[in-house]
C-alpha cells in the first residue's frame, strides 16, 4: 500500500496486526507443504512434522520478518505524516490566497508586532541583560562620591589617595572627558578624547589591537606624551598605516606619540571616543574640582562589603587633610556595579517600550484570531463534511493549525525583516537615546524570542478558531444553514469577547501615548526665559601651546569685533554654557549670612561664566543692581569677585531680603576673597527643560579662557550667517576647530529628541492598536448584520422605525466596546503610575487624557459600528426577504 | 539413477532467485519455493525459512509489493509482486551473475 492511494481513514497498522499477518502467511505455507506431502502418500502427522523440519528456523524467521515489517511501517508512517502536513500546507496556502485581504492584514499586523517586539527586546538584551564586553565584568565597579541624593565624580586628590591606600581592588583607573584639537599640519579638528590613568585599559582588560597599552612610565609627571587611538580615528586620519605607530601626532599643539590602536569592537565606555591620553597626575593644591570617573576591579576573592568599608575608611582618613577647601563631611565614597552605571536611567523607558510593542503584538494576534474565527465559521460546513467522512477532530485541528502556521511564518518573515531594519537603525542612530545600541545583534536570546513569538502567534490566533471550527456535534453544523443557528450565537459570543479584549488592550496604550504626548507638549511650552530665535552658537578651543593668556585675550577681543562687524549680526558674546541643557561648571558656595553647618553639603548651582554682552544677547531683564561689565573680568585676585544671580537663586536663598550685596565663599575655599552679588536677572533654563529653576550664578568669563562658546544674535536666519562667522574664525586662525555649531532652537529641539522619539513610538503603536480594534468591531458588526438581515427585513416590513433598529444594532457593538474601554481605563490607571518618571507637567492619572482617550475610542468605534448598521437599515425590506 | 544432493546456495544469490521467480508474475511464498525447485530441477535447495526472510527483506527495501489475495484453494495468501525498482534490480543482478559465471568458467577452462 502506498501513501497515494490509501483510504483517508488509514491510520497505519499496529505491531499486533503485523505479527498475526506473518503467522497467517507462514501457517499457509506449512499447510500447503503438508498437503503436498500427504498427496505423495505420507501420513498427516508425519507430513506436518516433515513440513516443519523442511522449513527450518520458524521462531527466528517470525522474529526476522516482524522486524523487517515494523521497520517498513515506521518509515511509511513518517512519509505519510510529512505528506499529510505538506498537503495541509498546500491546501492552507490555497485557501489563504483566496482571501488575500484577511491574509495580508494578519501577516502585516502580526509581523509588525513580532518585528517591533524583537527590536525592542534586542535593545534591552544588548543594554540591560548582556554583561559588559570587558574581561570578567562582574568584578568591575564604579567608585563615586556619595552625597545623597547626588553621586558625583572623584577629584584628583581623591583618586591619588584611593590609589595609594586601597587594598581591596586589584587595580583602579580614572578617566575624564578630554576634548583636544588635532592638527595634521594644515587643518585643525576638535576630537573627542579621554584623559585616562595609565591603568585604564588594564583594569577593563582591553588590549590594543596594534601596539602596546600604556605603562606606568606614561603616567609619570614629566614623562613623554603618549596616545592610544581608536581604530576609526587611526583609519580616517592616519590612513590605517602601521608605520605611524611609534610616531607623534599633534594634539593641542604638542607632539603625542602613538603607542597603540584599539580593536574595532570596543566597550560602551570607549565607544565614540577618538583617542585616549594618559593623565600625568600631580598632587593638587585643593580638594576639587570633581571630574574623574573612577573604575576599579575587585580582587577575585574580595568581598564587596569589605571594599565599601575600606572606601568609607579612606574617605574619613583624608577628610581632615583637605578641610580648608572641602567641608562636606556627610559625603562619603560608594561604589556601584559598572554595568548599572552604564545602564543609567533607561529601565523605565525600556520597560514601557517593551510593554507597548508586546501589547501591539497581542492585539494583532487577537485581531487575527477574530478574522480567522469569521473565516472558519464560513467554512463550518466544509469542516463538518470532513468530520462526517471520518477525519478525526485532531486531524481537522491540525489542518486549521497548518493554516495558522503558514500565517505565522509569513508574519515572522516580515518580523525578521523589520527587526533587522530596526536593529540597523538603532545601531546607527540610537546611541543618544539608549546605552550600548552599537552592540545590538539579533542572535541568541533574541532569536529565541522571535521563535517563541512566532509559535505563540500561531497558537494564539490558530487555536481559538481551530477548536471552535472543529467543536460541536457534526449533525448540528450540517443541519444549520449558517444562519440563525445555535452555532452562530456561540461564534458571536466568541468574537465579541475577542473584540472586547482588543479594546481593553488598546485603551491603556492610547492613554500612555496621550500622557507622553501631553508631556511633550508641556516640555515644548516651557519658557526658556529668553527669545531663542536667531541665536547661533559654536565652540572654539584655543591650543594652550600656541596661545599664551595674553594672546588668547587679544584673539577673543578681535574675534568679537570681526563677528559683530558682519552685516546681520547684532551682538556677539562668549560663554562657557548654553541653554537649555549644557552647563560646564557646577560650583558650591557658602553664604556669609547663612553659613552651611559643618558636616552638611553646601548648595551647588550652575556657575555660568559670560562676557558682558551675553545678558543683552539673550535679552535678560535686569531686576536689581547692575550687570557685569568688562572690568569685572580683570579685577586683581585679592578683590571681591562680582557675580550676577537670577531670580530663582534669590527666591531660594533670600526669599524676603535683598540679595544684592550678599557675600559668599565659592568652591569650598575659605581663604579666597569674597564673591559678592551685584545684580539680579531673569531666569534661563540651563539644566534641561524638564528641570525646575533652582538658581544660576553668572560670573565674569576670564579673558584668557581657552575653551568657550561664541554666541551670536542675528537679525536674519542664523543658519545663513554661519558661513560668515566661520570665515571670521578662519580669518584669525585657519587651524582652529570650530565645533558643536547649532542655533539655540536646534539645541532645544535636540534636548527633546528622546521624549519625542518615545512619544512617536508609543503613539504609532497606539494608532495601530486602535486601527486593529476598529477593524475587529467592524467585522463583528458586519457579521451580526448579515446574520440578522432577515429579522431586520421583517421588522422593517412590519413598519419598524429605522432609527430604533439602528440604535438596536449599534447597541450590539457599543456594549462590547464600552466594556472593553472601561476595563482598559482601569488597567491604564494601574499601569501609568509606574511611568510617572517619564512624565512632565501631567499627572499619571491625568483626567483630561483619560477622558480624551475614552471619547476617542468610543467615537471611532461608533463610526465603525454605524457603517454596517446604516447599510442594514437602509436596505429595502423586500430585497432582503426575497434573498431568503 | 540417484540424484546428487542439492547444492547449498551460493552466498548472495537468494535475492536474485526470488526476484527471478517473481518475474513471471505475482505469487505467494510457497509458489516461489515450488517454482525454484522445478526450474532448477531440484539442484538448488532454498530453505523455506531463508525464503520468507528474503521476501520480507525485499518488501522493506521496496523491491517487491505484498498484498493479501485469495489463493488457488481459496485461502487468504500473501502475494508478492515485483515493483519497478525490483525489476531494475533483477536486471542488474542477472547481468552481474552472468559476468561472474563467465569469469569463473573462463578460469576453470584454463585449468
Amino acid at each position: 500500500m502506498t501513501a497515494a492511494h490509501r483510504p483517508f481513514w488509514y491510520l497505519g497498522r499496529r505491531p499486533a496486526d503485523l505479527r498475526s499477518e506473518i503467522d497467517e502467511e507462514l501457517r499457509l505455507h506449512l499447510d500447503m507443504r503438508t498437503e503436498e506431502l500427504v498427496a505423495r502418500g505420507m501420513a498427516v502427522e508425519d507430513a506436518r512434522r516433515e513440513a516443519l523440519r523442511q522449513f527450518g528456523d520458524l521462531p527466528g524467521t517470525r522474529e526476522y520478518c516482524r522486524r523487517q515489517d515494523e521497520d517498513k511501517e515506521h518509515r511509511m508512517q513518517r512519509a505519510l505524516w510529512i505528506e499529510d502536513l505538506l498537503q495541509d500546507l498546500r491546501i492552507g496556502l490555497r485557501g489563504l490566497l483566496r482571501a488575500p485581504m484577511t491574509t495580508l492584514t494578519i501577516v502585516v499586523t502580526v509581523g509588525l508586532g513580532i518585528g517591533a517586539t524583537t527590536v525592542i527586546f534586542a535593545a534591552i538584551d544588548a543594554a540591560l541583560l548582556r554583561s559588559l564586553p570587558y574581561a570578567d565584568p562582574g568584578r568591575l565597579v564604579r567608585i563615586h562620591t556619595d552625597a545623597p541624593p547626588n553621586r558625583f565624580p572623584f577629584s584628583i586628590a581623591d583618586y591619588l589617595a584611593l590609589r595609594s591606600q586601597q587594598t581591596q581592588f586589584e587595580q583602579i583607573a580614572a578617566y575624564a572627558v578630554r576634548v583636544m584639537a588635532y592638527t595634521d599640519g594644515t587643518v585643525a579638528e576638535r576630537v573627542q578624547g579621554r584623559g585616562v590613568s595609565w591603568t585604564y585599559f588594564s583594569v577593563l582588560g582591553v588590549k590594543p589591537a596594534i601596539g602596546r597599552d600604556f605603562t606606568e612610565e606614561d603616567g609619570k609627571p614629566g614623562g613623554p606624551l603618549a596616545v592610544i587611538l581608536s581604530r576609526t580615528f587611526w583609519q580616517q586620519h592616519l590612513g590605517g598605516r602601521a608605520d605611524r605607530i611609534g610616531k607623534p601626532i599633534q594634539l593641542d599643539g604638542a607632539g603625542y606619540t602613538v603607542v597603540g590602536v584599539l580593536p574595532e569592537a570596543v566597550g560602551p565606555l570607549e565607544r565614540g571616543q577618538d583617542l585616549f591620553v594618559p593623565v600625568q597626575f600631580v598632587t593638587p593644591p585643593r580638594k576639587g574640582p570633581f571630574f574623574l570617573t573612577v573604575v576599579a576591579r575587585l580582587k577575585r576573592d574580595g568581598s564587596r562589603a569589605t571594599a565599601v568599608e575600606e572606601l568609607h575608611a579612606i574617605n574619613r582618613r583624608i577628610f581632615p587633610l583637605w578641610r580648608a577647601s572641602y567641608q562636606d563631611d556627610k559625603a562619603t565614597w560608594g561604589m556601584v556595579d559598572l554595568q548599572s552605571y552604564v545602564i543609567g536611567d533607561v529601565r523605565a523607558i525600556a520597560t514601557l517600550a517593551l510593554f507597548a510593542v508586546a501589547l501591539v503584538w497581542l492585539i494583532a494576534c487577537t485581531n487575527a484570531s477574530n478574522l480567522l474565527v469569521a473565516r472558519v465559521t464560513g467554512r463550518r460546513r466544509e469542516l463538518a463534511v470532513r468530520a462526517a467522512l471520518g477525519a478525526s477532530r485532531g486531524r481537522v485541528v491540525r489542518y486549521l493549525l497548518a493554516e495558522s502556521l503558514l500565517l505565522a511564518v509569513g508574519a515572522a518573515a516580515i518580523g525578521v525583516a523589520l527587526a533587522r531594519l530596526g536593529a540597523g537603525l538603532l545601531r546607527e542612530f540610537g546611541a543618544s537615546y539608549f546605552p550600548r545600541t552599537g552592540e545590538i545583534v539579533i542572535d541568541g536570546p533574541v532569536l529565541w524570542l522571535l521563535v517563541g513569538l512566532t509559535a505563540g502567534s500561531a497558537l494564539l490566533f490558530g487555536l481559538v478558531p481551530a477548536i471552535h471550527g472543529s467543536g460541536g456535534p457534526v449533525e448540528d453544523s450540517l443541519r444549520a444553514s449558517g444562519r440563525s443557528s445555535t452555532g452562530a450565537v456561540s461564534v458571536r459570543r466568541l468574537r465579541r469577547i475577542l473584540v472586547g479584549s482588543q479594546f481593553a488592550i488598546a485603551t491603556p496604550l492610547l492613554v500612555v501615548a496621550g500622557l507622553l504626548l501631553a508631556s511633550l507638549n508641556q516640555l515644548g511650552r516651557v519658557d526658556l526665559g529668553f527669545n531663542p530665535r536667531n541665536v547661533l552658537t559654536g565652540g572654539i578651543l584655543l591650543p594652550a601651546r600656541q596661545y599664551s593668556d595674553s594672546r588668547a585675550g587679544a584673539f577673543w577681543d578681535e574675534l568679537q569685533r570681526r563677528v559683530e562687524a558682519i552685516p546681520g549680526v547684532s551682538v556677539a558674546a562668549f560663554s562657557d554654557a548654553r541653554p537649555p541643557n549644557d552647563v560646564n561648571n557646577f560650583n558650591n558656595f557658602d553664604l556669609e549670612d547663612a553659613p552651611t553647618p559643618s558636616g552638611q553639603s553646601q548648595p551647588v548651582v550652575p556657575w555660568v561664566s559670560v562676557t558682558p554682552g551675553y545678558f543683552q544677547l539673550l535679552g535678560l531683564n535686569l531686576v536689581r543692581g547692575r550687570l557685569l561689565d568688562k572690568r569685572d573680568a580683570v579685577l586683581p585676585a585679592t578683590a571681591e569677585q562680582p557675580v550676577v544671580v537670577d531670580r530663582a537663586w534669590v527666591r531660594r536663598f533670600f526669599p524676603d531680603r535683598a540679595a544684592v550685596g550678599r557675600r559668599m565663599r565659592q568652591g569650598g575655599c575659605t581663604t579666597c576673597p569674597w564673591t559678592v552679588v551685584v545684580g539680579v536677572v531673569s531666569e534661563v533654563k540651563y539644566v534641561g527643560l524638564d528641570q525646575p529653576n533652582l538658581g544660576t550664578i553668572y560670573a565674569p568669563l576670564a579673558p584668557q579662557t581657552h575653551a568657550r562658546y561664541i554666541d551670536v544674535r542675528t537679525s536674519v536666519d542664523p543658519s545663513r550667517m554661519l558661513p560668515a562667522v566661520r570665515t571670521a574664525v578662519r580669518g584669525l586662525d585657519a587651524g582652529l576647530p570650530f565645533s558643536n555649531v547649532a542655533t539655540i532652537d536646534e539645541l532645544v529641539d535636540r534636548s527633546l529628541a528622546r521624549p519625542r522619539s518615545l512619544s512617536v513610538l508609543v503613539a504609532t503603536l497606539a494608532s495601530v492598536a486602535l486601527l486593529l480594534s476598529v477593524i475587529g468591531v467592524y467585522g463583528v458588526m458586519a457579521y451580526y448584520v448579515q446574520q440578522h438581515a432577515k429579522d431586520i427585513g421583517i421588522r422593517l416590513a412590519l413598519g419598524g422605525s429605522r432609527g430604533d433598529l439602528f440604535r438596536l444594532i449599534i447597541g450590539q457593538g457599543m456594549t462590547v466596546v464600552t466594556g472593553g474601554v472601561a476595563l482598559g481605563l482601569l488597567a491604564a490607571l494601574a499601569a501609568t503610575r509606574a511611568m510617572s518618571s517619564l512624565l512632565f507637567g501631567v499627572g499619571a492619572a491625568d483626567v483630561r487624557t483619560f477622558a480624551a482617550v475614552a471619547v476617542l475610542m468610543t467615537v471611532v468605534a461608533f463610526a465603525a459600528c454605524a457603517l454596517p448598521a446604516r447599510r442594514a437599515v437602509g436596505v429595502h425590506p423586500a430585497t432582503v426577504l426575497r434573498d431568503e | 539413477m540417484t540424484k546428487p544432493d542439492p547444492l547449498p546456495l551460493v552466498q548472495g544469490t537468494l535475492d536474485l532467485l526470488v526476484l527471478q521467480a517473481l518475474a513471471s508474475g505475482p505469487t505467494h511464498g510457497y509458489g516461489i519455493a515450488t517454482l525454484v525447485h522445478q526450474r532448477t530441477d531440484g539442484h538448488i535447495a532454498i530453505e523455506d525459512a531463508a525464503l520468507y526472510q528474503a521476501l520480507h527483506r525485499l518488501d522493506r527495501q521496496g523491491l517487491v509489493d505484498a498484498e493479501w489475495r485469495p489463493s488457488e484453494n481459496n485461502r487468504r495468501a500473501r502475494y508478492y509482486t515485483l515493483t519497478p525498482d525490483g525489476r531494475k534490480r533483477l536486471r542488474e543482478e542477472t547481468a552481474n551473475w552472468r559476468r561472474y559465471a563467465r569469469a569463473v568458467d573462463a578460469l576453470l577452462a584454463g585449468a
